[in-house]
């Protein structure tokens, strides 16, 4: 009963169109939800609420017991941090650079992150292995290595809660996989949440696989039509209703025998 | 020796010094000779010396000295709103005039030319249109009770637009012996009439540079677009609204007392980014003193060059862009891809 973030019936709505209808989902520390949906379902726009970038017409978003529209900016972003899906690069900043900007929400009104934010901030590129690249422009890096480092930044952030949008999108399938494994390491490890908005439905199985707190979510024009364990929300009939995709979900073991779900594609209903 | 050159205050030394100096030296220099020895005899017998060095006087306290500070002002001014514009805006093609605030003085200075005789009319007028374009920008550039890069750009391009269009109706109604050459030498730039009456406009651009040395850090996260800054635990409405409006304010009272002077706006925070990195933390502050540098040094350069002077916004860009260039080619450009 006291997760750290509760939505209970949120609606939301864009003039003149309704996005988001009665969603309920919850969130505890040291697990993770995995959101999938077509485009355009309003996974987006369900974070931005839950980011209180837009305010829900009705329902609430209490994030450790208190609703996220009470919280001031800063103190928010010291609960919740953010991957993004695309990051446009305007600036070579360096490396570290970027991770410091991770600390902001510790500054004051008018400060800059101090000495002791740079070790923080050195952790966090630790734990997610890129801290070579600390003197390094970003702008330089690959795409896998960019989201290492806004991963480091999030992690930086020292927030409970982190989410992250399609955060592998553009990444070829080992990056991918590094990127997957971070995080089962980070979940072992720290007290966080993770909320990851995602079009791989074998992100949620590889979770389940290596025996990390997994819920999934299915939704479909703003409604959830689908919330619990992995194997009950990605299964065949659901693909089919909510993507219109003819598929099967096959079982494989790995070399230590642990087994893992797949998702194969067979054609559009 | 080495950690001493890199010590944090060591450089706030050099930030600081260098301006300073630069001003001392412009005291030397100029076509009425004075000698080295007559301006410290000046410095040191301030208003006590006879007849002999009565002009000498004048030329140091009454001409050099006010210009050499004003200059000073002037360039940091600008070089810090150019630094700033381009971090909030994302963009690093834009610069200290992207909100329309020199087309908007301008018009304001025509204005005064046109119908109330110039004089200091054309400064104050300078001054409040320079800041009504802004403001038009900013709530043109308003969707949706949010102020997206774009749209404010935008906002900008079409604000700047107007107010030129409306300076080309009063430069083509203007008279064409007195008002016009008077105009278009405005928008030239120009120091050689700065007096210490014109200080009170120093009170606008040291707080406007001082809101954007405070917000430097703050320039860094907005620079990841708004989203990604309101996740990081930036009001970004609010922050970009300080940002603009110190910036806003500096360009204004700068341009309204040395005219449009272009190029220093946009290119000197590229010459910071070369030397210091992006971070503005250090690049709000080494902006405002290469500014500050560059204009002193490039007004005195306009003062000696020619019997009669040069613009300065004519000197900015000729001296200005082979340094670039030679910079550009020098240090790879500093991780741009």
């Amino acid at each position: 009963m006291n997760e750290f973030l509760r939505l209970r019936n949120l609606s939301f709505s864009y003039p003149g169109k309704e996005v988001l209808k009665n969603i309920s989902l919850t969130l505890d520390t040291g697990e993770i939800l995995c959101l999938m949906g077509p485009n355009g379902c309003g996974k987006t726009t369900l974070i931005d609420n839950i980011m209180a970038i837009h305010r829900p017409q009705a329902g609430g978003i209490l994030l450790a017991e208190r609703p996220v529209g009470e919280y001031k900016r800063h103190m928010l972003a010291r609960q919740i941090a953010f991957v993004p899906q695309i990051h446009d690069i305007t600036f070579p900043y360096t490396v570290k650079e970027i991770v410091m900007m991770g600390r902001t929400a510790y500054t004051g009104f008018f400060g800059e992150p101090a000495a002791e934010d740079e070790e923080i901030c050195m952790e966090a590129l630790r734990k997610v292995g890129v801290e070579r690249y600390a003197d390094k422009p970003y702008s330089q890096l690959s795409g896998g290595e960019v989201k290492m480092v806004l991963l480091a930044r999030a992690l930086g952030q020292r927030a409970p809660l982190i989410i992250m949008d399609e955060p592998t999108a553009h990444l070829d399938f080992k990056n991918e996989l590094i990127f997957l494994q971070t995080l089962v390491e980070l979940c072992r490890k720290e007290d966080i949440a993770i909320l990851m908005v995602t079009h791989a439905p074998s992100h949620a199985f590889y979770f389940e696989s290596k025996g990390i707190r997994i819920k999934a979510a299915m939704m479909h024009d703003g409604v959830i039509t689908a919330y619990g364990t992995p194997s009950d929300v990605v299964t065949e009939e659901n693909i089919a209703q909510v993507y219109g995709v003819k598929a099967r979900i096959e079982v494989t073991a790995d070399d230590e025998g642990r087994e893992i779900k797949s998702v194969i594609l067979f054609e559009t209903l | 020796m080495k950690s001493f050159y890199k010590s944090v205050w060591f450089q706030r030394a050099v930030l600081i010094l260098a301006p300073v100096m630069a001003i001392c030296l412009t005291m030397f220099v100029g076509r009425y000779s004075i000698s080295v020895a007559e301006v410290l005899q000046t410095i040191f017998h301030h208003g006590s010396s006879g007849d002999a060095s009565r002009e000498v006087n004048t030329v140091l306290w009454q001409l050099r000295l006010p210009r050499a500070v004003a200059g000073a002002f002037v360039g940091a001014a600008l070089a810090v709103s150019g630094a700033a514009f381009q971090g909030v805006f994302r963009n690093p093609l834009v610069n200290s005039g992207i909100l329309g605030v020199s087309n908007g003085a301008g018009f304001g200075a025509a204005l005064a030319i046109v119908y109330f005789g110039g004089g200091y009319y054309s400064y104050g007028f300078a001054f409040a249109f320079g800041i009504l374009a802004v403001t038009l920008s900013y709530f043109s550039g308003r969707v949706y009770g949010s102020t997206p890069t774009v749209t404010l750009i935008l906002g900008g391009v079409v604000v700047s637009s107007f107010f030129a269009a409306l300076t080309s109706v009063l430069k083509y109604i203007a008279d064409p012996y007195t008002q016009l050459p008077a105009i278009t030498f405005w928008f030239m730039g120009s120091l050689a009439s700065i007096n210490y009456n014109h200080f009170i406009a120093f009170v606008p651009m040291a707080i406007g540079i001082t809101l954007l040395y405070l917000s430097r850090w703050k320039i860094n996260v907005l620079s990841m677009g708004e989203k990604e800054a309101l996740a990081l635990g930036v009001d970004t409405r609010l922050y970009k609204l300080l940002i603009i409006g110190g910036a806003t304010l500096a360009t204004a009272a700068g341009v309204c007392i040395s005219g449009v002077i272009g190029w220093i706006g946009l290119v000197i925070p590229h010459i910071g980014r070369m030397i210091v990195g992006n971070d503005n933390t250090k690049l709000i502050p080494v902006s405002m003193s290469l500014g500050a540098c560059f204009l002193v040094l490039m007004d005195m350069l306009s003062r000696i060059i020619s019997s009669s002077e040069i613009p300065i916004g004519i000197l900015t860009s000729l001296v200005g862009t082979p340094f670039f260039v030679y910079l550009l080619k020098k240090t790879k450009g500093g991780g741009w891809r």
